[in-house]
């Protein structure tokens, strides 16, 4: 179904369509062009797609597999090795999941990466959007200055930036050292859930300014001029005109920094604190540490369902969109 | 007058909002470097007790040190090549031919990014155990090459998607045969796309740390899982050698790409069609 829909959202139909109405050629050599089109482009389609389902679809079904109690095939050996491995006496159990949730430090730690999650997105998403309204309204030199700076941490690894922000914000940091400067006692957000979200704010935004700034530029000119002849104030221009029209943009940069810093493991290793731990680094904690491989997958399946619900979102912001284009 | 003090109030806002924006993310990149150069620091003074360029040497004389640099430099450009190799042709199928299956495809690249990396690892290790991967370098080359797929297809199909389908027509018209079309319009006008989607793979692979270090390690180390014992057993200052040393390649590649990136071919990539 939604196949016969994105081959009617395609230009190539259609083209093959008008040169249909001019060809001499009868009817079913036409079809059978297309058919071998189609299946040149699906067989081009495929290498990346089989790599994938090999190292990524099969251990994802291999995991949520696991984490339900099947510990046969390729599953045998970690289920040997692992401590308190569950195994399903009918096709699945729940007991790992169970004892997860019947843990108070994994309910904590669930709500703390929860939090860390809305809280980065708002924040980068809010900076993002008034980084892009500024080069976008008032453009200039300033404009052009944030929007570079704000594409920086794209150019830096994750670890790099982890420890530096950790060092910048930690006990004997920047920060601190200035406020004792100042005869102040400054705070100190390293090994901090506070650190965590701006450590994850500094790497997720470029992403988001891309889309925010890329989403901005394409309005109209016309339409700002429009709203500002009618009295609108820049907050109006902003509330009602820009952000709505770079909408599907935004929800792109909403939805990929979600699930980016749902399932981190780097910046929360580096930056938070031991407890509440967010649950990237809890996956590899209970795998190496604990020893508990079917509760790390579980926990993986859980972050997996959380993200799977922001991915919908994104699928359907970007369906709605082609439909309000009239590509579907 | 009040006009005139809104534009002033503007440009005060506008100072203090670059300062801010500057102090956070120039700040710690700034106050790492520093670290770098410094013989100690004594909190909480704002600059070190004195200069030196010793841990420069130090990570230089260290062997391992210096072999994570070049494998780094093997993993990363080889991880742009074959992720080229493997997804152009798709990103080009995507954004020229309707087949079955296309849309499902394209979202599924994607989804793989929605479950959590380090789950995917520890369970694509069995997967590798079964294969006889484990601590090899085409082990290590799968899992840089998977976090790549995203961009190299996406980004490309957007790029090839935008070259207007009248000029390939022109050409077509004028007697120029498919390859040629494809190799003298179609690609040089994608190529910025392509480009901005060979740094996102490159800048991905020089990142990967986790599961490099999960399938690699200790046979095969590279600069960022050199980072994570660096920074647990070194003094501060050879970490802070050791990022700014990593951070060159990227540095280089942004000043080259920046206006591509900055012009939405990023951006561009990632609206679904």
């Amino acid at each position: 179904m939604t196949d016969r829909v994105a081959a009617a959202a395609d230009p190539a139909p259609a083209a093959a369509e008008s040169r249909a109405e001019v060809d001499v050629r009868p009817a079913r050599a036409v079809l059978r062009a297309d058919r071998r089109r189609s299946a040149v482009g699906f067989s081009m389609a495929l290498p990346p797609v089989l790599l994938i389902m090999l190292f990524v679809g099969l251990p994802v079904v291999l995991a949520i597999g696991f984490s339900l109690g099947m510990t046969g095939g390729l599953n045998s050996v970690a289920a040997a090795i692992g401590q308190d491995v569950y195994e399903a006496e009918g096709l699945v159990t729940f007991d790992a999941y169970r004892q997860l949730f019947a843990d108070p430090r994994f309910t904590r730690d669930l709500a703390a990466t929860v939090l860390v999650t809305v809280a980065t997105t708002l924040i980068t998403l809010g900076l993002a959007i008034g980084i892009a309204v500024h080069l976008r309204l008032r453009g200039g030199w300033a404009g052009t200055l944030l929007s570079s700076l704000g594409v920086v941490p794209l150019f830096v690894p994750v670890v790099i930036a982890s420890w530096a922000i950790l060092t910048f914000y930690s006990g004997d940091g920047f920060l601190r050292s200035v406020f004792a400067q100042l005869g102040l006692e400054g705070p100190t957000f390293g090994f901090t859930v506070p650190g965590v979200i701006i450590a994850s704010v500094w790497v997720n935004l470029p992403f988001a300014l891309l889309m925010a700034s890329s989403g901005m530029q394409g309005v109209p000119d016309a339409l700002i001029d429009a709203a500002r002849d009618a009295g609108a104030s820049t907050l109006t221009i902003v509330a009602r005109v820009l952000a709505p029209l770079a909408g599907i943009p935004l929800v792109i940069a909403a939805t990929f920094t979600a699930i980016g810093v749902l399932g981190q493991f780097t910046v929360p290793y580096f930056t938070g604190p031991n407890a509440p731990q967010q649950l990237g680094v809890d996956i590899s904690k209970y795998f190496q540490a604990f020893n508990r491989p079917q509760q790390a997958a579980a926990i993986a399946v859980v972050v997996f369902l959380v993200a799977s619900g922001v991915a919908a979102l994104y699928v359907w912001a970007n369906f709605r969109s082609a439909k309000d284009e009239g590509r579907v | 007058m009040a006009l005139l003090l809104r534009r002033a109030g503007g440009r005060v806002l506008a100072a203090v909002l670059i300062l801010l924006v500057a102090g956070f993310i120039l700040g710690p990149l700034i106050w790492l470097g520093m670290h770098a150069f410094a013989t100690s620091w004594t909190y909480p003074n704002l600059l070190p007790d004195g200069l030196t360029l010793e841990w420069w040497r130090v990570v230089f004389a260290d062997p391992d040190l210096f072999a994570s640099m070049r494998n780094t430099l093997f993993f990363a450009p080889l991880t742009v090549l074959v992720s080229a190799v493997v997804c152009l042709p798709a990103a080009y199928a995507f954004s020229r031919f309707s087949f079955p299956g296309r849309r499902v495809f394209l979202v599924g690249l994607f989804a793989t990014n929605a479950f959590p990396k380090m789950g995917l690892f520890v369970s694509m290790a069995t997967v590798f155990y079964g294969l006889n991967l484990m601590e090899t370098a085409l082990g290590i080359l799968v899992v840089h090459v998977i976090g790549t797929v995203v961009f190299m297809t996406w980004i490309p199909a957007a790029a090839f998607a935008s070259v207007p389908r009248s000029l390939e027509e022109a050409a077509r018209d004028a007697g120029a045969g498919r390859f040629r079309v494809f190799f003298t319009v179609t690609l040089p006008l994608a190529l910025p796309g392509i480009l901005v989607a060979a740094v996102m793979s490159f800048l991905a692979s020089f990142d990967e740390a986790q599961g490099t270090y999960l399938i690699g390690a200790p046979t095969y180390m590279t600069m960022p899982t050199e980072m994570y014992s660096l920074v647990l057993n070194f003094p501060k200052q050879v970490a802070a050698v050791f990022a700014i040393l990593l951070s060159i390649p990227s540095v280089v590649l942004l000043l080259l790409t920046r206006k591509h990136i900055m012009g939405g071919q990023l951006a561009e990539g990632f609206q679904l069609r």
